[in-house]
Order: C-alpha cells, then sequence, then structure tokens
C-alpha cells in the first residue's frame, strides 16, 4: 500500500476493487511487469512503424542483401535486401493481431458454449461437451489445413480458422469454473433470492470465472502466435508478402548458414515475445488468486 | 386458518451412491402471520433440507420432494412453475443462510446486490434501488451506508455482512423469512445483536420467521412455538414454553439435560446424549431414537410413534406418552 493513500484516507483503511487488489499484487511481480512491459513496447513500436522507419517493408535494396548488422541496418538485410528490422516490427502487428483476435473469437465461442453447457447441465451440458470432445480430438493442424482451404487464405480467415480450433480449451475451463461456482453459497443464495437462471450465469458464474479466463487467455496468446509462425513456417500462414515473423524464419532457414542473422532475428523476437506473455500470465495466475493476497 | 405457511407430510429424499438419504420423512409443520417459530435439532437431522425444501432449493438431483405439500397463502408451492417460484423466492418468502462469508456475490458491490433484487422484485428504477438499499442498509445497523453501498462483500466483516444478508432477506418486505442458523458463524455478543435485529424487522414488518437453529438458548428467547426434529422426523413439537418446562420426548429432554446451566452447581457434569445420529439410509425400524434412548420399552422396536397431543398444543411421538401423561420427570 502506497504512503499517498495511507494519508488521503485518514479515517478508514482504503478499500480496493477485486481487481484494483489484482494489480497492486501484479505490479509487486518484477517478471510479469517486464512482460507486460516489453509487450507494450513491441506494440507501441508495432502501430508506429509506418511513420518512423526509414524503410518500407517491401524496399529491396539489390545493392545491399544478406548484410550483416549496420548503421543504415540495424539488424541487419535479407536475401531480397531488405530491412530486417522493419519487417520485424511489421512482423509484429501480424504477430500480435494473430494473438489478440483469435483470443478474441476463442471467447466469444467458448464463453458462451461453457458457460451454458455448466449452467444448465443435464442434456445440453452432456450434448455440448461431447461436441467439445470430438474438436478437442481432431489434430489441429490438420483441421486448421481444412478450414484454410475452405475459408480462404486472408488474414482474417487465419485468425478465424486458429479461433475455431482454440475455443475449446476455454470452453472446457469455464464449464469446469461454473461446475464448482455452482455448489458454492452464494450462487444457492441469490437463486433464494429469486434471482432467474440466466441472472446468475451473466451476473454471478462469468464475472466469478473471469480470472482463471484471463490467465487462460494470456497463456493462449503466444500458443496462437507460435501458430502463426508454425503456419507461416509451413507456408499456410499469412500471405507471403505480409512480412510474418513466421515467414522470416523460414526465409531464413534455407540461408541458416550462409547468413545466421537472417534466421536470429526474427527466431529471437518469437522466444521474447512467448516468454513475456507467459510471465505475464503467470503473474496474473498469482494476482488473481485471492488467497495469496497479503 | 390463518396459517401463512403450512407443510404437509413433506418427504425429502437425496439419492446417493450409497443408497436413498431419507432426509426428511413425513413432516408438517405450520406458521402463523407475524409468529416465529423454531426448527431445533442437532446436525444432519433434517432442519435444513426442510427449509431448503420450502423454498425448492434442493439440488435436484440428488435431492427430490418425494411427496408432501407445501402452502403457503393456501396454495402449493410444489406446484408451480420454476419461473412462479421465482417470483415467490426474495419477494414472498426470503432466506437468511449459515455463512455471511460466503453468501455474497464476491465480484459485485454490495448496493448492487441489493438493488438488483429491488428492481427485479420491486420493479423500482436503478436510482430509487440504490436510494432504497442505502435506506436498508441503515436499517440493519451499518453506518455510513451510503458510502459502504460502494463496497465489495471483502470490505465487511462477518457479522457485517450477515447484517447485509438481513438487509435483502427483508429488502422485499417479504411474508415469511427462514432463517437457517443465521448467527452460527459469528460470535456470541454479535450473535445477541443479530438475532435482535431480525426479531424487531419482523415485528415491524409483521413478518413470520422460521429460526432454525441448535442453539436452545435462541429458541427460549425468540421462538413462540418450537418443532423438535431427529432423525428426518418431528418428534415434538408446542409452545417453547411447554417444550421447555415439560419436555415430553426422551430426546428432548437430552438435548436439554445436555446444555450446561448457569443455575446449577458448577461441579455437576452434563449428561450428553450418548450413541450416533440415526443413519438416515438404512433408518430404524420404530422408533429412530430408540438406541440411544433411556426409556425404551418393547413397543418401541416394533413402530415409528406418530405425534400424540398430550395437552393442548403439545404434541410428542414417544409412545410413553400416549396415555396423556408423560412417564418420568426430568431426570
Amino acid at each position: 500500500m502506497s504512503t499517498t493513500t495511507a494519508e488521503a484516507e485518514t479515517k478508514t483503511r482504503p478499500h480496493h476493487t477485486l481487481w484494483g487488489d489484482a494489480f497492486i499484487r501484479l505490479r509487486r511481480n518484477k517478471l510479469a511487469v517486464s512482460g507486460a512491459i516489453i509487450i507494450l513496447i513491441i506494440a507501441v513500436a508495432a502501430i508506429i512503424v509506418p511513420w518512423v522507419s526509414p524503410y518500407a517493408y517491401d524496399k529491396q535494396d539489390m545493392s545491399a542483401i544478406l548484410e550483416g548488422p549496420s548503421r543504415d541496418h540495424p539488424l541487419g538485410t535479407d536475401i531480397l535486401g531488405r530491412d530486417v528490422m522493419t519487417r520485424l516490427i511489421y512482423g509484429a502487428r501480424t504477430s500480435l493481431a494473430v494473438g489478440l483476435f483469435t483470443q478474441f473469437i476463442v471467447l466469444i465461442i467458448g464463453i458462451p458454449i461453457g458457460a451454458f453447457a455448466g449452467s444448465l447441465g443435464g442434456r445440453a451440458d452432456n450434448l455440448l461437451m461431447r461436441f467439445v470432445d470430438v474438436m478437442y480430438a481432431f489434430p489441429d493442424i490438420l483441421l486448421i489445413i481444412l478450414l484454410r482451404s475452405i475459408l480462404g487464405g486472408s488474414i482474417y480467415m487465419l485468425f478465424l480458422a486458429i479461433g475455431l480450433v482454440a475455443w475449446v480449451g476455454v470452453a472446457r475451463l469455464i464449464r469446469g469454473q461454473i461446475l464448482s461456482l455452482k455448489q458454492r453459497d452464494f450462487v444457492v443464495a441469490a437463486r433464494a433470492a429469486g434471482a432467474s437462471n440466466l441472472y446468475r450465469t451473466t451476473r454471478l458464474l462469468i464475472p466469478n470465472a473471469l480470472g482463471p479466463i484471463i490467465v487462460s487467455v494470456t497463456f493462449n496468446v503466444p500458443r496462437a502466435i507460435f501458430m502463426e509462425a508454425a503456419l507461416s513456417y509451413i507456408g499456410i500462414g499469412v500471405d507471403p508478402t505480409i512480412p510474418s515473423w513466421g515467414t522470416m524464419v523460414r526465409d531464413g532457414f534455407d540461408i541458416l548458414f550462409a547468413s545466421p542473422y537472417v534466421i536470429l532475428f526474427p527466431a529471437v523476437a518469437i522466444a521474447i515475445l512467448m516468454l513475456s506473455f507467459t510471465f505475464l500470465g503467470d503473474g496474473l495466475r498469482d494476482a488473481l488468486d485471492p488467497r495469496l493476497r497479503k | 386458518m390463518n396459517n401463512l405457511l403450512e407443510v404437509r407430510n413433506l418427504t425429502t429424499h437425496f439419492h446417493t451412491q450409497d443408497g436413498v438419504v431419507q432426509a426428511v420423512n413425513d413432516v408438517s409443520f405450520y406458521v402463523d402471520v407475524g409468529e416465529t417459530i423454531a426448527l431445533v435439532g442437532e446436525s444432519g437431522c433434517g432442519k435444513t433440507v426442510s427449509a431448503l425444501s420450502i423454498l425448492r432449493l434442493i439440488q435436484e438431483p440428488p435431492g427430490k420432494i418425494k411427496s408432501g405439500q407445501i402452502l403457503f397463502h393456501g396454495a402449493d408451492l410444489l406446484k408451480l412453475s420454476n419461473s412462479e417460484m421465482q417470483k415467490i423466492r426474495g419477494a414472498r418468502i426470503s432466506m437468511i443462510f449459515q455463512e455471511p462469508l460466503t453468501s455474497l456475490n464476491p465480484v459485485l458491490t454490495i448496493g448492487l446486490q441489493l438493488s438488483e433484487a429491488l428492481e427485479f422484485h420491486r420493479n423500482m428504477s436503478s436510482q430509487e434501488a440504490r436510494d432504497e438499499s442505502i435506506r436498508l442498509l441503515e436499517a440493519v445497523g451499518i453506518p455510513r451506508a451510503e458510502r459502504r453501498v460502494k463496497e465489495y462483500p471483502h470490505n465487511f466483516s462477518g457479522g457485517m455482512r450477515q447484517r447485509v444478508m438481513i438487509a435483502m432477506a427483508i429488502s422485499c418486505h417479504p411474508n415469511l423469512i427462514v432463517a437457517d442458523e443465521p448467527t452460527t458463524a459469528v460470535d456470541v455478543t454479535v450473535q445477541a445483536q443479530l438475532l435482535a435485529l431480525i426479531k424487531d424487522i419482523s415485528k415491524r414488518l409483521n413478518t413470520s420467521l422460521i429460526l432454525i437453529t441448535h442453539n436452545l438458548g435462541i429458541v427460549a428467547r425468540y421462538a413462540q412455538r418450537v418443532y423438535v426434529m431427529y432423525g428426518g422426523r418431528i418428534v415434538e413439537h408446542g409452545s417453547a414454553k411447554d417444550v421447555f418446562h415439560t419436555p415430553a420426548h426422551p430426546y428432548t429432554i437430552g438435548l436439554l439435560s445436555s446444555v450446561p446451566r448457569l443455575d446449577e452447581p458448577r461441579k455437576i457434569r452434563l449428561s450428553p446424549i450418548t450413541g450416533q445420529p440415526p443413519d438416515l439410509i438404512f433408518p430404524e425400524e420404530g422408533c429412530a431414537f430408540r438406541p440411544r434412548c433411556n426409556f425404551i420399552e418393547g413397543q418401541c422396536a416394533q413402530q415409528a410413534h406418530s405425534l400424540v397431543e398430550i395437552s393442548p398444543g403439545h404434541f410428542t411421538a414417544c409412545s410413553l406418552t400416549q396415555n396423556g401423561k408423560v412417564l418420568w420427570k426430568k431426570t
């Protein structure tokens, strides 16, 4: 607790909302904070890059191919003489977009299905969960390849394809949460006060399950980013003209021994972003657990 | 008849993997308008299940209300649809739970939780509901209510949270409040304050009260009539005065003599009831209390006894009182 709040509240102890409390705990976790800062820096860089970058991401300079790091090209150039740093930052746009939008789709599909399965119970639960099981049993890559061929090759369809594969985890998670929350006293008390099933689901069950959901989303973002990189690597990810870390790794792979820089930087970038999200997720998991309150 | 609530032959069972738990068996009781009754008995005797059955809050499955009627203003609650039942819960019959610490939604402010019930049951606008919730919190003795409505359950102490629960229970002016061991989770001084508050409010609003407890002190002080439950059945019922002064059923006698008394010499050892509560999956033939009873006779083993009136308004389910006299004195 900071001294300023203690001074402002002379009579009563400052009280925190559930989320405010979690935020205070998150702030104490150095790894999580550095993860969040790195994500923020990457995000800001990705947003402002078109206005500050001296190079266009597709500008080829045949007089300077496969250069090592220099003053003009801090991270060198690739086989077509394009500035690697510029492409890397543009690639961050793809990665972050994939990470965030797929999770958005995952939540839109996963929360209602999991919540209704959990709160309705009985036959509806059984039906929805068997469907989830079938989806879960299907190999992810295979399903994505299938969806890519049906949905077409645009980047939005890539979000959709990854989202359609990844929602099952969240649906299962929220169903489990709701099943255990349903037994809690305050839910029974709300029933005794005349709250409808819909009210209980939307106001009691889902909000109380948000903590684990947020944590799972934070852990799933790097998985989606990695998935995009992997798909781009095998050539069914984003359009090859759009820079993406996965395509950059693939380009670099061909010339791994001739000029290792080309593969080094995108690979390091993927690792750093994934680690940052994982640290942040770890911190969030601890912060959102009220039992760790000090 | 001006019975507000009349429970007739209620039987609630739970189907578990070990067998059918006959939690409540053929239980009947009634509450008059403005009256306070108490359901007393040890843990697992069916008090809470009876209460939850009234509001149809039994988890189904495994629970099931097998038979009986629950007449509220003459209408059978067991025949209502779920949505009709929702309008009764909270608005006409409300409930105060045992655990104030876990009975409030941790993610909503106290004010919102109170207001939402008001908006739903009393069709208030959100502004009216907000003002009313502040007024309610003041009525249950929470200081600085206009500030506290913006706070979350974890900012409240256990006693304060139970006050909030009371505020919620009275918010829609119900005809009946079912208080399921409302003070077990708080300490003794707070307990007295809370009970006085519940009693005071129910008197002011002319609300009937079903007090479920194992604390005989509370019963003696607050309830007009008492139902003693044992093994899922009512074994004795009468005015608080009758039950305390001339207990008729051996179980009631045992209960009363296992309570320490301030007016007895301190050296006297308490006489607890020996043995274990009955297993409700395999109920005993005959009287359920027989294995623990000091007064058994041959007939006890043959049949469960029905309630018999031994003096006006005083019923007992013990065959030793069937000829209208209590055959023993308090030991």
